[in-house]
């Protein structure tokens, strides 16, 4: 391996406190597990396996990434995980129980915006509420709350389409969390805003992760994220597909983002991109350049 | 450059222009119809004899073809006789456009000839009537089962492969047979609006809320929505503006039927004025009564445009090219969404 100064650190060489950190999670209970899941695309002779032999366990509060190259089934695991998409084999275990079809007790953020434009951003809060059958005074005082947590109070009776990206993000995050969810599904769901609001909007989710006893299993492509959310990241392939490691977050906890020029963070993005940015061969040979102008302006 | 911003590609234009583009999208065929009627030397076919003169079969008044009248005038030169005069007029079925717009007014005015007719005003309000029953019976049917039909597979294979078969038959065709079922009264006219109507209505809204994004559903699932209650607050809600958009369309195709079904039976409403106005060759008045049938159905979509802004005021920003919804803004100023600062800052 090549020696670079600046990332001589070993991702996998943890702080004191990082490792009582990781002790202190493990000692909690497990919330959620995948056992041996696989996932087929098509049938017969034609049917392509994304990823087969997935196990893991989600302990309580933690916060898992997923990420992987495009097309190694990141999103399907996780819509396999919210019960939207059905495992080709294996199963998904919540609180030891095994579960199919999707459920209140797994809260999920899109990356697209699903908040029901006909709904106010209260009435949208208030949704999973009054599906689970409380009465709409209990759930509006509830959505009030949650809507106050994301910073989002004054905006309770605007519709949808009048927000923007990152505001529509909140109160779907709010959505989900006032069902109160045992796990929380999150699917590229800062994929879609620009990079200033993405970077806003992570340490939100942070701050209210902080504040709200939720596991979250975050899937995203972008590897600062994972490594700025993460405690945990789960690594996919492809061919074949199927984990490829599951790595200890060496970043210390509140996280800054003076962070991203440390050590620690700086060993686990290059671990990162290794995994996603295999190694490419660059072509030596010089290739004629087309000319696409006149003779007559020639360059070196 | 001036004319770019007329001719912008998808821009829309300012509120000036687009009120002064409605105004003139009614007034260039009242124009042309203006020229037809008040420019002597544009078309006018015929001549009107003031002076028979010496042409033996003219009298005054008689309306003859052009040709006819120089030949005579030419032989009438030719003898020496006294010449036959007369003006250029268009035929009967052409009527001038202020003698339509006084007929829109004296038509509500005139008795019926005959005692046992109807008024004008009663003859559109049977229309009215048909048209309202024939629509509320089939849309208190297809509605329901065009949302079944959108949501569930197992209604859509079950009721859609029929439906599209009998919606290629037309509805006249059902005239006799209603007749025969229902009475000569109003109830087989009303069936006939049914027939019309019914089939495109469960096709079309079914369509409609199959498009509803699957990301919504499901959304709602991992909230923990299912079965009636996913159809009742989800699947419903998410489609029924555009199912209300459907119901205006279905709404001008039932008029279509309308003047079918009036002759189904007995001869009613404004089919039987309009027939008995050309019978006594009234064309004014006959004019004047599908100028109503336009003036009434577009009035209601107007309306119903207008009522769909109140009722889905989610929708208010997202549908700006509804040409109803344009004309009525053109004319009387949008309900803009109210403002809401966007910022992401804590």
């Amino acid at each position: 391996m090549q020696y670079d100064p600046l990332i001589s650190q070993d991702y996998r060489s943890q702080a004191p406190e990082v490792a009582a950190r990781f002790a202190r999670i493990r000692s909690r209970p497990v919330i959620l597990s995948a056992r041996n899941l696989k996932r087929n695309f098509g049938a017969g002779p034609e049917a392509r396996t994304i990823f087969e032999g997935v196990s893991l366990d989600i302990h309580r509060r933690e916060f898992i990434c997923v990420i992987g190259p495009s097309g190694c089934g990141k999103s399907t695991l996780a819509r396999i995980v919210a019960g939207l998409d059905e495992a080709s084999g294996g199963e998904v275990l919540l609180d030891g129980k095994a579960v199919s079809g999707p459920g209140p007790e797994r809260g999920m953020v899109f990356q697209g915006y699903t908040l029901f434009p006909w709904l106010t951003v209260k009435g949208n809060v208030m949704f999973g509420r009054e599906m689970g059958g409380q009465a709409p005074s209990e759930a509006e005082r509830e959505a009030r709350q949650w809507l106050d947590m994301v910073g989002l109070g004054k905006f309770e009776n605007a519709y949808p389409h009048e927000l923007s990206g990152g505001m529509k993000q909140r109160v779907a995050i709010a959505r989900a969390l006032a069902n109160g969810p045992r796990i929380l599904i999150m699917d590229e769901p800062f994929g879609a805003l620009d990079a200033q609001t993405r970077a806003q909007m992570q340490a939100y989710l942070l701050q209210i992760w902080r504040k709200v006893d939720v596991t979250i299993l975050f899937i995203t492509h972008d590897l600062d994220e994972a490594a700025y959310l993460s405690d945990r990241i789960l690594v996919l392939g492809t061919n074949p597909g199927g984990l490829v490691e599951f790595i200890e977050n060496p970043v210390s906890r509140p996280r800054t983002v003076e962070q991203f020029r440390g050590a620690e963070f700086l060993a686990l993005k290059r671990r990162l991109e290794e995994h996603i940015h295999p190694p490419v061969e660059v072509e030596e040979e010089r290739l004629p350049m087309v000319k696409l102008t006149l003779a007559g302006d020639e360059v070196e | 450059m001036a004319h770019r911003d007329w001719l912008g590609l998808k821009q829309e234009l300012p509120r000036k222009r687009r009120m002064w583009l409605t105004t003139l999208s009614f007034c260039l065929p009242i124009l042309l119809w203006c020229a037809v009627s008040y420019l002597p030397w544009v078309w006018h076919p015929l001549v009107r004899v003031t002076n028979p003169g010496a042409v033996d079969y003219f009298t005054e008044d008689m309306d003859v073809p052009r040709a006819d009248f120089a030949s005579e005038l030419a032989k009438a030169q030719a003898a020496g006789q006294p010449l036959p005069e007369g003006i250029r007029v268009n035929p009967v079925y052409l009527p001038a456009p202020h003698a339509v717009a006084i007929a829109f007014v004296t038509a509500f005015q005139t008795p019926p000839r005959l005692p046992n007719e109807p008024w004008l005003h009663e003859s559109l309000g049977h229309s009215i009537r048909t048209i309202l029953w024939g629509f509320v019976v089939s849309s208190l049917v297809g509605v329901p089962l065009g949302i079944l039909c959108g949501t569930y597979r197992f209604f859509s294979r079950l009721q859609e492969p029929f439906i599209e078969f009998f919606r290629y038959l037309p509805a006249p065709a059902f005239g006799a047979l209603s007749v025969a079922i229902l009475g000569i009264d109003d109830a087989p006219k009303v069936a006939i609006i049914f027939v019309g109507t019914f089939f495109q209505q469960v096709l079309v809204i079914a369509n409609t809320v199959r498009k509803v994004d699957p990301a919504l559903i499901e959304a709602s699932q991992t909230l923990g929505a299912s079965g009636w209650k996913l159809v009742r607050r989800v699947i419903i809600p998410a489609s029924i503006s555009e199912v209300y958009t459907d119901m205006r369309i279905l709404l001008g195709w039932a008029w279509t039927y309308l003047i079918v079904a009036e002759v189904v039976g007995t001869m009613s409403g404004i089919t039987f004025f309009i027939n008995q106005q050309a019978r006594y060759r009234n064309f004014d008045n006959v004019y004047a009564a599908i100028a109503m049938i336009g003036v009434i159905g577009f009035s209601t979509d107007l309306f119903l445009a207008w009522l769909g802004e109140h009722l889905f005021p989610w929708k208010r920003k997202t549908r700006p090219n509804s040409p109803t919804r344009s004309l009525w803004q053109s004319c009387f100023g949008g309900a803009p969404a109210k403002e809401i600062p966007c910022s992401t800052t804590p």
